[in-house]
């Protein structure tokens, strides 16, 4: 429908077409602050126009689906969504248990820790895992590491990758003897050509790889999680300039999360622990801040307990807190070995 | 800016030989490369032997694991260990004569450098930058950074309040992102030493600030952190602890007889642990420091 054929006074009329739109569909996608931004009217007046407009096309039009809020959904739609989500498992079905499955894709998952906990093992454990064909229950995606300390060890990443295809290949001896063609064991170095690995020494390279991830991953459709490791090291040295820190940090979160729900890709970062001061104590948390604390959905922190290493869900819109214990082994992140005993005990 | 290909990267780093190949298995191969390990340990445990060792190590040929490249050596402690050096010159040339004939000397290929302040080691990592880029015109094709020690620097020109520690611990992740630059830019391997403190709480309450496995941390009897703090812990990739404990032997009578020391012998036991590296589980190895180096034990022997 055309502008000039719509309800809508003369004078808004022209500015409309003397700004561009000539069709009221080109309106659809306007936000009313950008049409008031363009037409040089207030901001009540732009979202009146729009109501008439929409008003109009809706009795026009038997869809009922709502063109002027583009992209909204109902809640139902998206717990069906959430429902067919799929997850990265992280090879120890305790630590999966607690996550209701693995990690979760379209999300931003920030796991913490003290150094040598397992959270770089952790990080290239994800990025193999990602790999498993869906025949074995995987997604049989392609994962991005970007490295910011230098912890990824090739040599590790084959280890792990080789435990993997052993465990599937276990998996297929033991639940498909009539099926042959999937004999077909991924080679270890299969699982090495499709991580990539991007390695980043400061932190203005950091800024532009993670805008620069929304074309990478747009060519390479396959991606299905972005893990960081860490997002903190650059940011720990020399800011002077607190506010800058916390808008460069919050303007990355925001693109974090934009990227996971665009293209279903689980976000991992890793992040490291800090001692914090308040109350006249000292106690652990997370580095980067209050304001960071809400740039993740999920946080989950890695700590020692006893000679065993815990994970535990310390925010979650869906989970519940809980925390569950894993061992970092040669072949990679697996169950605690004690606690298994437990349960043969019982 | 593209990824990097996995595959087209050698699949295995490259390491630096300690000289031993016991201790070369039980570290996957050496020191390596691109990365920053840590050697913790008390006075007199072996920090400066292994590290004053690997200066020569570096300069052995690939076919031998070494680096066929200079080393340098940041030293804030003093004195400088001349004497050492130039026995292990000797013991080096002994092993090695063919390659270190009396023409060609060691020592031409370490340099040393003394860095007084946090600061001063910050500038000399800057000015490197430049010098490492022309490796032929400096002659500094340097392949192993080895700084000894990094808390001298740090434990006594900071205060103990918030705004010192603050710009402390900027400074580390400072100093390390140059290390962590320069290492990657040229495949250095850097080797950090560092100082022990005293751990002050008996129970294993804290285990949130625990880092790494705390059982191997007991050198001569006591339990001990690494000095420097948490947030040092977050800018090495590896960490090493060196222990040292006297152990009694050769007891023959079954009881110990304080009065007649002859029948007891207390020799030192060296272990050297991993407390965490990406590449290496949780593992500890016995050393002995003999005139020729830092020797691996088998254990089987």
């Amino acid at each position: 429908m055309e502008v000039l054929k719509s309800p809508l006074s003369a004078s808004q009329k022209g500015k409309l077409i003397s700004a561009g739109y000539t069709s009221i569909n080109l309106l659809s996608s306007v936000s009313p602050s950008h049409l008031a931004l363009e037409l040089k009217i207030s901001e009540a007046e732009a979202l009146e126009i729009l109501k008439t407009v929409s008003d109009g096309s809706r009795s026009e039009s038997t869809s009922t689906s709502c063109t002027i809020v583009k992209g909204a959904q109902s809640a139902w739609d998206m717990l069906q969504e959430e429902e067919t989500l799929v997850r990265i498992t992280t090879s120890s079905s305790d630590f999966d248990n607690i996550l209701g499955g693995g990690i979760s894709c379209k999300e931003v998952t920030e796991i913490g820790g003290v150094p040598g906990i397992g959270k770089t093992q952790l990080g290239i454990q994800l990025a193999v895992n990602v790999q498993i064909p869906f025949d074995y229950g995987g997604l049989g995606g392609k994962a991005i590491y970007i490295d910011t300390e230098g912890s990824f060890m090739v040599e590790r990443a084959l280890q792990i990758a080789e435990a993997c295809g052993d465990d599937m290949a276990e998996y297929s001896r033991l639940y498909r003897k009539g099926f042959h063609s999937h004999e077909v064991k991924i080679q270890p170095k299969d699982f090495l050509e499709n991580i990539f690995y991007f390695r980043v020494c400061s932190y203005t390279e950091q800024i532009a790889l993670i805008n620069y991830l929304d074309k990478f991953i747009t060519d390479h459709k396959d991606v299905k999680v972005v893990i960081i490791d860490s997002i903190t090291f650059h940011f720990r040295q020399d800011f002077d300039d607190m506010a800058l820190r916390t808008r460069l940090l919050g303007g990355m979160a925001l693109k974090l999360m934009k990227l996971a729900r665009k293209f279903g890709v689980a976000v991992v970062v890793l992040n490291q622990v800090t001692t914090k001061y308040s109350d006249g104590s000292f106690h652990l948390a997370l580095a980067l801040g209050d304001s960071w604390s809400h740039a993740s959905t999920n946080r989950i922190i890695l700590h020692w307990n006893g000679n065993e290493r815990y994970a535990y869900i310390d925010k979650s819109p869906s989970l519940r807190s809980a925390s569950a214990p894993y061992s970092v082994t040669g072949k990679g992140i697996r169950d605690s070995p004690s606690n298994n005993k437990r349960i043969k005990n019982i | 800016m593209t990824p990097e290909n996995l595959l087209h990267r050698p699949t295995h780093t490259q390491y630096c030989t300690l000289g031993c190949p016991i201790l070369d298995a039980f570290l996957g191969g050496g020191i390596p490369c691109n990365s920053i390990t840590e050697l913790v340990a008390e006075s007199g445990c072996g920090k400066t032997q292994l590290s004053l060792q690997l200066l020569f190590t570096a300069q052995l040929p690939l076919h031998l694991n070494g680096l066929s490249a200079s080393s340098l050596y940041l030293y804030s402690e003093y004195p400088f260990p001349n004497r050492r050096l130039d026995q292990l010159v000797e013991s080096f040339r002994s092993s090695h004569p063919i390659l270190f004939a009396s023409s060609r000397d060691p020592r031409d290929y370490i340099f040393t450098r003394n860095c007084q302040t946090a600061q001063d080691l910050l500038d000399v990592l800057l000015l490197l930058e430049s010098r490492l880029e022309k490796p032929k015109e400096t002659r500094l094709d340097i392949k192993l950074i080895v700084i000894d020690s990094i808390a001298a620097l740090f434990r006594s020109d900071f205060d103990n309040n918030p705004a010192d520690l603050k710009r402390r611990s900027s400074l580390f992740f400072k100093i390390s992102s140059i290390l962590k630059s320069h290492a990657r830019r040229r495949g250095i391997a850097i080797v950090v030493t560092n100082q022990v403190v005293d751990s002050m709480d008996d129970n294993n309450g804290s285990s949130g600030v625990r880092v790494g496995n705390l059982e191997s941390m007991y050198t001569s009897g006591r339990r001990v952190l690494p000095a420097l703090g948490l947030s040092w812990a977050n800018c090495v990739n590896s960490r090493l602890f060196l222990s040292r404990h006297e152990v009694i032997e050769g007891v023959e009578n079954g009881l110990p007889d304080s009065d007649y020391s002859g029948y007891v012998s207390r020799r030192k036991r060296r272990e050297l642990h991993v407390v965490f590296a990406p590449h290496l589980p949780h593992s500890s190895c016995e050393f002995v420091i003999l005139r020729d180096g830092v020797f691996g034990v088998d254990e089987c022997l």
